[in-house]
């Protein structure tokens, strides 16, 4: 992706102003003032995000250097290993397997979850109202029902022997699907985590990428449709540039939110079969919390922020580049 | 906007996003209980345990003999109980008596966490102890758990579809109840949701009374340190007639689940099963589904290898413990203490548990389903006592994994056996 040349006057410098507004020249004290104001606006924000999240985060990276096990929890000692618990994990082969895994497994549930958003943002844009007010409550609704919820709907679709999907597909002439396990493989079991995780992430990015094409005046599409643009070359012409920041943006939440997916992932069949789809955060919680290594859970939940930086760099650098006009 | 401002925003929006590892990491259950002043005694048992009528009257009784006491009951479930206890047993104030799985005591017990009652056994009616469970609540020559009840697995069967077949006796053999199999799926095998067992593939309760049938078991201890044992060539028969019986069975049930996904006292309750391998209390959930089947239902114990002797089972229990930092020891001994007497184990015994500190399960003769159970128990045996027990429990069970993979096809029976022993010697050898 390429950001467009930086064309207005670089953020930070105002622009000419007209002379006969200009204010009367103040004295010293209060341009003082008018410039410490928005950072002691921003001031109570920034103290509850450093006590709320950078406190817990100091205490995560002190962990992680202890063993804390249920033991030194109860009597409170304090027993600094180092760095044996990043050395027991890093030279985990299962680790890096599972970072592959949750690595792919991420990719390609955003990437389906922004392709099927995108398309159900364009169709609403062409809709007509009756049809696209009952696509938006569907969608609403899915994405309002619980998570646990909606997981144990997609077990019983998916069940062996009761689900309604092998029903169908018997009923269908497939004859193969009685009886078929959707959870007998990892990728198997991931791709219906996946469908599970699509589809309720969906609504939200749809609803997002509608909101900035609703931001598109409707004579720019009129303007397309003179110059004789077809539909695919107004999309390009005219939506495109208006959704390609929103689109950064969702992107970026999307691998953030799937990139720590739990309760869907363990909910399904813990990780299983045979371990075949644990992906990080399942590994952070069989690590740690299933066996009370706090120290262990510590090193492994560090390890996960580290390469989530690294996954969301790029899209940081983006966000502080992005035009101002891109953002508003 | 100002450059400064987005970079604010996007550190915000980085450090939001991520906080969720952080926050899981460290376990953000907490301890709602108010503070325990001394004049109130804390007791958690779990969901179903001990009737209400029993806790009812015991509970008055303790506060008639403790005057000033107030005893403060509550009920917990086993759905992510083991995180609730780490969080509670490591604060200021846990609750005083505890109910804790039998194989979840050695865990606690090895984090120092729990009281030493070693010196209170006899208090607690020591000497009637239930085997079984009693080695669960010891740790390094100590005790720490006292055992509360046991239920173990038979076989629940279908009196009338056994009569309908023709099968004049229960079952004694693995070879009578596979021929038993053979001769209820000649009679109603042309029903298509029949099965004749319900029979689903991660039930490794049940495995282990195969395994110990044959001489085998999971692991074998070796002073405080376990060597896992799954690859022995009696641990390798016991998976096998495990298959046997699934694929003899004609069950329908998911070869990647326990017996608890879907709940299979649900299925044996529509009334097209005539066998599950469960506890007597399960054969009270299908009565739910049909009220009549709970009369149509005997049981019999799980067949042994050779005749005259049934298989060994698993032996599922509670202890009671009371936790190293609660303010009212005292108190919670003598609430133990009040529970070990006769009356309130033939109480639990009436309620269809084999109680765990008492002898006397005459109480459990009224019921057939629990008749047989108690009959069962005493060739009861428990998973291997090693502090790291919790971890194949509570994470991904390797036993689970080698069953669904082996009766799958996805390995040969050598592969399973071989992956799953390393698998448990990584949990809890050493």
């Amino acid at each position: 992706m390429t950001t467009t040349e930086d064309v207005t006057t670089p953020a930070g410098s105002s622009p000419p102003a007209s002379p006969r507004i200009k204010p009367p020249k103040s004295n010293r004290r209060l341009r003082l003032g008018e410039r410490t104001a928005p950072y002691l606006l921003l001031l109570p924000a920034l103290v509850a995000i450093l006590v709320l999240l950078g406190w817990p985060t100091l205490q995560l990276i002190g962990i992680s250097f202890r063993k804390l096990d249920l033991r030194e929890l109860v009597s409170g000692e304090m027993v600094w290993v180092g760095f044996e618990n990043f050395s027991e994990i890093l030279s985990d082969p299962e680790f890096w397997e599972i970072t592959v895994r949750t690595l792919v497994f991420t990719a390609a549930v955003v990437l389906t979850t922004l392709l099927l958003a995108l398309f159900m943002a364009l169709l609403m844009r062409h809709l007509n109202p009756v049809v696209r007010v009952i696509l938006q409550v569907a969608l609403i609704l899915a994405w309002a029902t619980p998570v646990l919820a909606t997981t144990t709907v997609f077990q019983w679709i998916f069940d062996q022997q009761y689900g309604i999907l092998n029903k169908t597909l018997a009923k269908l002439g497939f004859d193969g699907f009685i009886g078929h396990s959707w959870f007998s493989t990892g990728p198997s079991t991931l791709t219906v985590i996946g469908l599970l995780v699509v589809w309720q992430a969906v609504p939200f990015v749809a609803f997002t990428l509608y909101a900035g094409l609703l931001g598109v005046p409707k004579e720019q599409y009129e303007a397309a449709g003179i110059d004789g643009a077809n539909a695919w070359q107004a999309f390009w012409a005219v939506s495109w540039p208006a959704i390609r920041p929103i689109l950064t943006m969702v992107t970026f939440l999307s691998v953030l939110w799937d990139f720590k997916l739990f309760a869907q992932v363990w909910a399904i069949r813990q990780g299983g079969p045979d371990g075949a789809s644990t992906t990080l955060p399942v590994y952070m919680y069989l690590k740690g919390l299933a066996g009370n290594h706090f120290g262990l859970a510590a090193t492994a939940a560090l390890l996960m922020m580290l390469v989530l930086i690294l996954l969301t760099a790029r899209y940081v650098q983006l966000l502080v580049r992005t035009k101002e006009a891109d953002l508003s | 906007m100002k450059r400064w401002l987005k970079m604010t925003a996007g550190a915000a929006a980085i450090t939001l996003a991520t906080a969720g590892c952080a926050g899981s990491g460290s376990g953000d259950s907490t301890n709602s209980s108010a503070p325990a002043s001394n004049g109130t005694l804390t007791v958690w048992l779990m969901t179903g345990t001990a009737p209400e009528t029993l806790t009812n009257s015991l509970h008055k009784e303790f506060e008639d003999a403790h005057p000033g006491v107030k005893i403060k009951y509550e009920i917990q479930q086993w759905n992510g109980i083991q995180q609730k206890l780490t969080t509670s047993l490591a604060s200021d104030n846990p609750p005083d008596v505890i109910e804790l799985g039998n194989t979840q005591t050695p865990a606690f017990a090895n984090q120092n966490v729990l009281a030493d009652l070693s010196s209170n056994v006899a208090d607690f009616n020591g000497a009637q102890w239930l085997q079984g469970l009693k080695a669960s609540g010891e740790y390094d020559g100590k005790t720490y758990g006292v055992p509360f009840y046991a239920a173990n697995r038979e076989v629940i069967y279908r009196k009338d579809m056994f009569e309908q077949a023709g099968i004049t006796a229960t079952p004694k053999t693995r070879a009578e109840w596979l021929d038993a199999i053979t001769k209820l799926k000649a009679k109603f095998g042309s029903d298509p949701d029949f099965q004749a067992v319900y029979h689903p593939g991660q039930n490794w309760y049940e495995l282990l009374s195969y395994i110990w049938d044959e001489g085998g078991d999971i692991a074998q201890a070796n002073g405080k340190s376990f060597k896992s044992t799954l690859d022995s060539p009696q641990a390798k028969a016991g998976l096998e007639f495990y298959k046997q019986l699934t694929e003899a069975s004609g069950t329908k049930a998911p070869k990647d689940a326990d017996e608890a996904t879907p709940q299979q006292a649900g299925i044996y309750g529509a009334g097209k099963v005539a066998m599950m391998i469960g506890v007597p209390g399960e054969a009270d959930t299908a009565a739910k589904t049909d009220p009549s089947i709970k009369e149509k239902s005997g049981a019999f114990p799980i067949p042994g290898k050779t005749a005259g002797k049934s298989a060994p089972v698993f032996l599922g229990g509670s202890n009671l413990v009371v936790p190293a930092n609660s303010k009212n020891a005292a108190a919670a001994k003598d609430y133990i203490k009040l529970f070990s007497t006769p009356k309130y184990q033939t109480e639990l015994a009436k309620a269809g548990y084999v109680p765990g500190t008492s002898t006397d399960v005459s109480a459990l003769d009224a019921n057939p389903l629990t008749k047989v159970m108690a009959e069962a128990s005493k060739n009861g045996r428990a998973v291997p006592a090693s502090p790291k027990w919790g971890d194949v429990e509570s994470g991904q069970n390797p036993i689970k994994d080698m069953l669904t993979a082996y009766l799958t096809g996805t390995k040969s029976l050598d592969q399973a056996t071989a992956d799953a022993n390393a698998a448990l010697d990584k949990l809890i050898g050493g």
